[in-house]
C-alpha cells in the first residue's frame, strides 16, 4: 500500500466515525450506564431492557460484574472518572461509597418521587442506603437467612416435624439426633467462610445473644461463638463449613447430606428443583425462650454515583425498577424489600409455606453496620471465627482480638 | 550537526538509541509501576485518593503497623513453604517426565504436547477443579485413599489448617510440572548425542552419564526454570482465590494473595501495596542470584 492510499484509507475512516457521531447526536439520545451482578435470569438484566424498550429517549447499557469485582471495579471507575450513572451495590458496602460522596444524595428526589416512597421501605435496608440521615440508594430487594430443614429426616429420627427447633439447645440436640455420620448426613449445613458470608452468617446469632459488632466480645458474642465452636467440634457439620460459602453448603442439605441449612430464600428456585423431599423453613432458633429475635439482612441496592450527567434520567430508571418489585418474587424469586407489597402465592405450596417464614424473619433482619470501613471490621470478625472453631484460640480469646480490632476502627 | 546524524546512523548515537528504546519500554511499562508502588507503601491511601499521587506521607507506619500484625510471620512462613515445596514437587516431577519423554518412543512428543494441557488451563478453572477433588465429604480424592486403605476418615483438605497449605501446593504443582517438563525437554535436546556416545564408549554407566554429563549440561536450563518457578508460585493466586481463599484462619494465607486481600477486600492499598514491596527485595534477590550463576556457566 503506497503511502498516498494509505492516507486516503486513513481519511476516509475520519469521516465516517464523524459521520457516525453527527447521526447520534441528531437522534439526542441520552445513554444511561447500568452495572450490576444480576445474570440473565435475575431481575436486573431485564428491568434495564424493559426500561430501555420503554423510553425512547434514553438507551440503556448494561454491564454485567461479577460479585467478587463490583466494589473494586466501581472504586476504579469513580477514581478514574470512568463510574457508570447507576450501580447495584451489596449493602454492607454502601456506606464506603455514600460517606464519602461518591453516590449522589437522593433525599429530595424521593421526598418529590411518586414511586418510590420512604415509608414503604423495611428499616433493615432503609438503613443501609442512610448515611447522616440522608439517603444515598434504593434498596434493590432483601434477604435474610432463617433454618431449612428436611421434614423426612426429622419423622425417621423421631422428631416431629411440625416443632422444628426453638432455642440453640434444641438446634444442637436436633442435629445430633439427625447427624448420621454412616450414611453421610450431618446435622445441620452452615457457612463459616472467610469472607463476607461468614460475618453474615454468624451476626445473627450474636445479636440474638444481645451482643453487635461493637460489642463482639461480650457475653452474647462468646456464647454465640461458643455455640459454632460446639456444632463444629462434635462434628454436626461438616468441616468444610470452614471454606465452603452458603450455596455449596446449601447444596448439601437438597442432595440429602445435611438435615437443616441455615441460609436464605435465593435458595427457593433451585431447591424446589433439586431437593426430592420434604423441606420446610423455620425462623432462626434464639438462645433461650423468649430471647430477641435477630436475623441478617442482605442483597443489593441500587444507587447513583454523583458524577452521573443525567441524574434526573438515572433516578427515572430506578422509579421504574421499583415499580415492577411487586413482580419480582413470581419472576425472579427474590424479595422486595417492601412492607406494602403483599406477594401473591406462588402456587407452589412449599415456596409459598417458605415465603412465609422469610417475611416473619425479615421483621428482624438487621444491616450490617453501615460504616464506612465495614470491609475491616468484618474481616476482623471472619477471623475470630475461623481462629475458634480451628481451635486455635478459645472463642474468648478470639473475639478480644476481633474487638481490639474493631475498636481501633470505630476509633 | 552532520557529525551528530552520522554518530546516530552508524556510531555511539546509534548504540545508545539501541539500548535506549528497550530501557524506556521498560522503565515506562515496570519500572514506574514499580515506584508508584513503593510510593504508595509510605502513604495513606484509600479507594478515593487512588487516583492523584498527592497523599499524606506516613514514613514508614505502614511497615511498622503490618510488623505488629499477628498473622504476619506465619503469612510469610507460608509462602516459604508454598515456594520451596511447589518449586521442589514441579521441578522433580518435570524433570523426571522430561527424561521419560527423551527415551523417544513411539508417540513420545505427541504424548509430551497432551501433557501441556494443564498448563494451557487457566488457574480458576483448575482450581475449581481441585476444589471439587479435595473436597472433604464427596471428594474423590479421599475416595482414593479411603477405598485403597491409607486413610480411615476423611482428610478435610481445604477446611484442616494442617492440610490447607499443602492442597493449595498439591494443585500448583499438577499445574506447573508440565511447564517444567517441557523447558526441560528443550534443555534435553540441546546436549550433543556425540558426549554419550563418547562417555559409552568410554564405559560410564547411566548413573555416570546423568551426572556428569546430563546435570551439567542442563546448568543454565535448570536455572531458568528455577527462577522461572520462583515467579510463577510467587505470582499464583487464582488457585488460593479458588481452592482456600487462604483460609482457614490464615493457614494457607500467603503474601501475594493477602496483598490483594488487603488492596480489594479490605481496602487497604497501602498496606497491600507495602507487602508487594517486600515481596519485589525478595525476588530481586532471587534475580541477583540468578544471574549471578548463570554468568560464569560456559554454553556449549
Amino acid at each position: 500500500m503506497s503511502i498516498r492510499k494509505f492516507l486516503m484509507a486513513g481519511a476516509l475512516a475520519l469521516v465516517s466515525t464523524s459521520a457516525l457521531t453527527v447521526n447520534a447526536q441528531a437522534a439526542d439520545e441520552v445513554t444511561i450506564r447500568i452495572w450490576s451482578l444480576d445474570k440473565p435470569e435475575q431481575p436486573a438484566l431485564n428491568l434495564a431492557r424493559e426500561f430501555d424498550e420503554k423510553e425512547p429517549g434514553i438507551k440503556v447499557e448494561y454491564r454485567l460484574i461479577q460479585f467478587d469485582d463490583v466494589v473494586s471495579e466501581a472504586m476504579r471507575a469513580f477514581s478514574t472518572g470512568q463510574a457508570p450513572d447507576i450501580i447495584a451495590i451489596d449493602n454492607p458496602d454502601h456506606a464506603v461509597f455514600a460517606s464519602r460522596g461518591a453516590f449522589l444524595d437522593l433525599t429530595d428526589m424521593i421526598a418529590k418521587s411518586t414511586v418510590i416512597k420512604k415509608e414503604n421501605y423495611f428499616q433493615g435496608p432503609l438503613n443501609s442506603v442512610t448515611w447522616k440521615d440522608k439517603l444515598y440508594g434504593v434498596p434493590k430487594a432483601t434477604n435474610t437467612i432463617a433454618l431449612y430443614y428436611n421434614a423426612d429426616m426429622f419423622k425417621a429420627k423421631g422428631l416431629d416435624p411440625d416443632k422444628p427447633p426453638q432455642t440453640w439447645d434444641e438446634l444442637l440436640a436436633a442435629a445430633r439426633t439427625l447427624n448420621d455420620p454412616a450414611k453421610n448426613v450431618y446435622g445441620l449445613a452452615f457457612s463459616a467462610k472467610a469472607g463476607e458470608e461468614g460475618t453474615f452468617q454468624f451476626l445473627p446469632w450474636v445479636q440474638m445473644a444481645g451482643g453487635s459488632y461493637q460489642t463482639i466480645n461480650s457475653a452474647g458474642g462468646v456464647k454465640a461463638l461458643t455455640a459454632w465452636k460446639t456444632i463444629m467440634d462434635e462434628k454436626l457439620a461438616s468441616p468444610d463449613s470452614l471454606t465452603r460459602g452458603q450455596w455449596d453448603s446449601t447444596g448439601t442439605f437438597n442432595s440429602g447430606n445435611a438435615a437443616m441449612a441455615i441460609s436464605g430464600p435465593w435458595e427457593l428456585n433451585r431447591m424446589t428443583q433439586e431437593a426430592k423431599f420434604d423441606w420446610r423453613v423455620a425462623l432462626l432458633p434464639v438462645p433461650e425462650p423468649g430471647a430477641q429475635r435477630s436475623s441478617a439482612m442482605g442483597d443489593f441496592n441500587w444507587a447513583i454515583f454523583s458524577s452521573t450527567k443525567h441524574p434526573a434520567e438515572a433516578f427515572k430508571a430506578i422509579e421504574y425498577f421499583a415499580s415492577q418489585d411487586d413482580k419480582m418474587f413470581a419472576k425472579y424469586g427474590q424479595l422486595p424489600a417492601r412492607s406494602d407489597i403483599t406477594l401473591p402465592p406462588t402456587g407452589d405450596a412449599k415456596k409459598d409455606a417458605a415465603l412465609k417464614v422469610f417475611q416473619e424473619q425479615l421483621k428482624y433482619a438487621k444491616a450490617r453496620g453501615p460504616h464506612p470501613q465495614w470491609p475491616k471490621i468484618s474481616k476482623a470478625i471472619q477471623d475470630a471465627i475461623q481462629a475458634a472453631l480451628t481451635g486455635q484460640m478459645s472463642p474468648k480469646d478470639a473475639l478480644d482480638q476481633a474487638a481490639k480490632k474493631i475498636n481501633a476502627v470505630l476509633g | 550537526m552532520r557529525k551528530i546524524i552520522s554518530s546516530l546512523t552508524d556510531g555511539r548515537g546509534f548504540d545508545i538509541g539501541l539500548v535506549a528504546l528497550p530501557l524506556g519500554f521498560l522503565f515506562l511499562m515496570s519500572g514506574l509501576p514499580l515506584l508508584y508502588n513503593v510510593l504508595m507503601s509510605f502513604q495513606e491511601v484509600d479507594m478515593f485518593s487512588l487516583g492523584s499521587f498527592v497523599r499524606p506521607f506516613v514514613g514508614f507506619s505502614n511497615y511498622v503497623a503490618l510488623f505488629s500484625e499477628p498473622e504476619t510471620w506465619p503469612i510469610f512462613a507460608n509462602t516459604a513453604i508454598f515456594v520451596t515445596a511447589s518449586i521442589a514437587g514441579q521441578f522433580a516431577l518435570g524433570f523426571g517426565l522430561a527424561l521419560f519423554f527423551w527415551v523417544n518412543f513411539p508417540g513420545a512428543s505427541w504424548l509430551r504436547g497432551l501433557f501441556l494441557v494443564s498448563w494451557v488451563m487457566p488457574g480458576l478453572v483448575v482450581g475449581a477443579v481441585w476444589n471439587w477433588m479435595l473436597s472433604g465429604d464427596f471428594g474423590v480424592i479421599n475416595f482414593l485413599l479411603r477405598e485403597s486403605g491409607i486413610i480411615s476418615g476423611n482428610i478435610f483438605w481445604r477446611s484442616d489448617p494442617s492440610y490447607a497449605l499443602w492442597a493449595v501446593i498439591l494443585a500448583n504443582i499438577w499445574l506447573g510440572t508440565s511447564f517444567n517438563m517441557i523447558l526441560l525437554s528443550v534443555g534435553l535436546s540441546s546436549i550433543p548425542d556425540d558426549l554419550f556416545e563418547a562417555a559409552e564408549l568410554d564405559g560410564a554407566n547411566v548413573w555416570q552419564r546423568f551426572y556428569t554429563i546430563t546435570l551439567p549440561m542442563m546448568r543454565s536450563s535448570i536455572g531458568a526454570i528455577v527462577s522461572l518457578g520462583l515467579i510463577f508460585t510467587l505470582q499464583q493466586f487464582d488457585l488460593f482465590a479458588a481452592i482456600t481463599s487462604g483460609g482457614p484462619n490464615n493457614a494457607s494465607n500467603v503474601a501475594q494473595y493477602w496483598a490483594w486481600d488487603l488492596s480489594f477486600r479490605q481496602y487497604d492499598f497501602a498496606r497491600g501495596a507495602t507487602i508487594s514491596v517486600i515481596m519485589i527485595v525478595f525476588v530481586m534477590f532471587a534475580s541477583v542470584v540468578y544471574v549471578r550463576s548463570t554468568k560464569q556457566e560456559v554454553r556449549g
